[in-house]
């Protein structure tokens, strides 16, 4: 595993198939995970999801994902947990009570959030951000100065994750200890490293935008590019079998 | 190939101009080091060779910058890049793409080179600067050196008429800077380049340079030929450029009257001199 948001080179089916369909594979299965509250099916869809990342050899960062998308679910579910008073009372609360259908809801909002985040995050490390940029422009239309302007930003953000660690290695070597003392602590002391971090992202997006400029960003058409992104039969396939759990996950609201 | 008038640039926000009364004449096909001290102009001569002033910073331009008979003030950015390709000193902002060959694509694509000679050019690019062997990797993982020779590359596929370096050996090794120096001037041969280089390792420049120029204060101090301009390696060292240890060595016993031979430029060039001192 390479840097955030770094492509992680392979040869995987995921890997092969065209960014545009992987990233509308993506985004309908996340939204399949938020049209129902089936916690079956959820649980299924994670599984799924878990299988995907084990295909690309991503096992072991995506359990990392996994991991932060669980402090944020547990707040909600905790949040959940203590304002849904649904099902049978288990612990009484002042304002309410805790039933065994607030559980469910707790479980089943952090099922939804991990399920929901395993192929986004997947499909940016298994694509190319130039190609993903490419294949929108080429099969989408997109104009190409979003495309790049999107790139660029995902591009630039290991960049300047990179620049904010050099910083504070810099203030480390002088000194100051960011591993010491709380998180309030810790704010305090990263706050005014922001100011340096902001000029040199300044300085860094602009000499980019520049050396863009000079090399014939403004003579782009949708036509230059020199790759092509055809839909292939697995690209429909998986377009298909999103749109499939999509409308499993709708048809699912109406069963009994 | 490139000529510059009376050229003076001030940045809007600055007093004073950063370059003033600039006039050079570089010509077709030759090799022109640019070095001083910093915050001479060196790199503002630079963004008036490739249109980067006056189009991308807002200041007062005086005089006149010709690249192959064109007005840089009357020709359009993208126009100037037509004819010069540059590469800038921080590297890693000029990348646009996480893969070699995405990123020699970029500007092959974008000029709207036909298709099918794209892979001739992106084939030769990487061999000029023998880095064949990169294409499929990540730029992420490539040393400072290799990304110098991929952002140099990605340049070369261009095949502009002037090839503009900010720096391009500032994070290499003596060993690895002469390579790519090497490099540079193999494929500015074969191709009939002009160059101009801007670089603070004077010795690399005797060598390879047919033009030194040593700016000071934004002027041109000297512009001649690398063994005229080394001769006066006291008048360089008052201003803060320091000469090859060979070249003010044998200065030193020129001006003692041991040694009336030409400049030395380089540690062979003074080791035969010495020889026939000592003899």
């Amino acid at each position: 595993m390479r840097g955030f948001l770094e492509y992680v080179p392979g040869d995987s089916l995921l890997h092969r198939l065209n960014p545009v369909a992987k990233v509308l594979f993506a985004v309908l299965f996340a939204i399949a995970c938020f049209c129902t509250g089936n916690l079956v099916f959820l649980a299924a869809m994670l599984a799924v999801g878990l299988g995907l990342a084990a295909s690309c050899g991503m096992l072991r960062p995506t359990f990392g994902l996994m991991k932060a998308v669980l402090v944020f679910s547990l707040l909600l579910a905790v949040l959940l947990l203590l304002t849904t008073p649904v099902g049978d009372r288990l612990v009484d609360l002042p304002w309410g009570y805790i039933g065994t259908g607030s559980v469910l809801a707790a479980v089943t909002t952090i099922v939804r959030l991990e399920a929901a985040a395993i192929p986004l995050f997947l499909v940016f490390y298994v694509t190319k951000m130039s190609d993903l940029s490419n294949a929108a422009v080429k099969v989408l239309h997109v104009p190409y100065k979003y495309a790049f302007t999107f790139a660029s930003t995902v591009h630039f953000i290991p960049v300047f994750m990179n620049d904010m660690g050099a910083i504070m290695e810099a203030q480390t070597a002088r000194g100051i200890q960011f591993d010491q003392g709380g998180i309030v602590k810790k704010v305090r002391l990263m706050a005014p490293l922001c100011v340096p971090l902001l000029v040199s992202s300044v300085r860094k997006t602009n000499s980019s935008a520049i050396a863009a400029e000079v090399r014939g960003f403004d003579l782009r058409t949708r036509a230059s590019g020199y790759r092509e992104y055809p839909l292939k039969a697995a690209d429909w396939l998986a377009l298909v079998l999103g749109a499939a759990l999509l409308a499993a996950a709708i048809a699912l609201n109406f069963l009994p | 190939m490139i000529q510059l008038r009376d050229f003076c640039f001030r940045y809007r926000e600055c007093s004073q101009p950063a370059v003033m009364d600039v006039n050079l004449d570089i010509p077709a096909g030759s090799f022109t080091g640019i070095t001083g001290p910093a915050g001479s102009g060196k790199s503002m001569l630079t963004y008036a060779l490739n249109g980067i002033v006056p189009y991308c910073y807002p200041g007062d331009f005086y005089g006149e910058v010709l690249i192959d008979g064109h007005d840089t003030c009357d020709t359009s950015l993208t126009d100037i890049s037509r004819l010069v390709g540059s590469v800038c000193q921080d590297i890693d902002s000029q990348f646009v793409a996480s893969v070699v060959e995405d990123e020699m694509l970029y500007g092959l694509e974008n000029f709207g080179v036909a298709h099918e000679l794209i892979p001739a050019r992106v084939d030769e690019a990487l061999e000029a600067m023998g880095i064949a062997d990169l294409r499929d990797r990540l730029i992420a993982s490539l040393s400072g050196g290799q990304k110098q020779k991929v952002a140099i590359a990605s340049i070369l596929a261009l095949r502009p008429k002037v090839l503009v370096l900010d720096e391009p050996t500032a994070e290499l090794d003596p060993a690895s800077s002469r390579q790519v120096f090497l490099l540079l001037a193999d494929y500015a041969r074969r191709h009939g380049t002009t160059v101009v280089v801007v670089e603070q390792k004077i010795a690399l420049l005797s060598e390879f340079a047919d033009l030194l120029v040593i700016m000071q204060d934004g002027r041109v101090r000297f512009a001649d030929a690398p063994a005229a301009v080394l001769a006066r390696s006291e008048e360089l060292l008052s201003i803060g450029v320091n000469c090859p240890r060979s070249t003010t060595l044998m200065n030193r016993l020129a001006a003692a009257g041991l040694y009336a031979g030409p400049v030395c430029t380089d540690v062979a060039q003074a080791s035969r001199a010495l020889l026939e001192v000592v003899a």
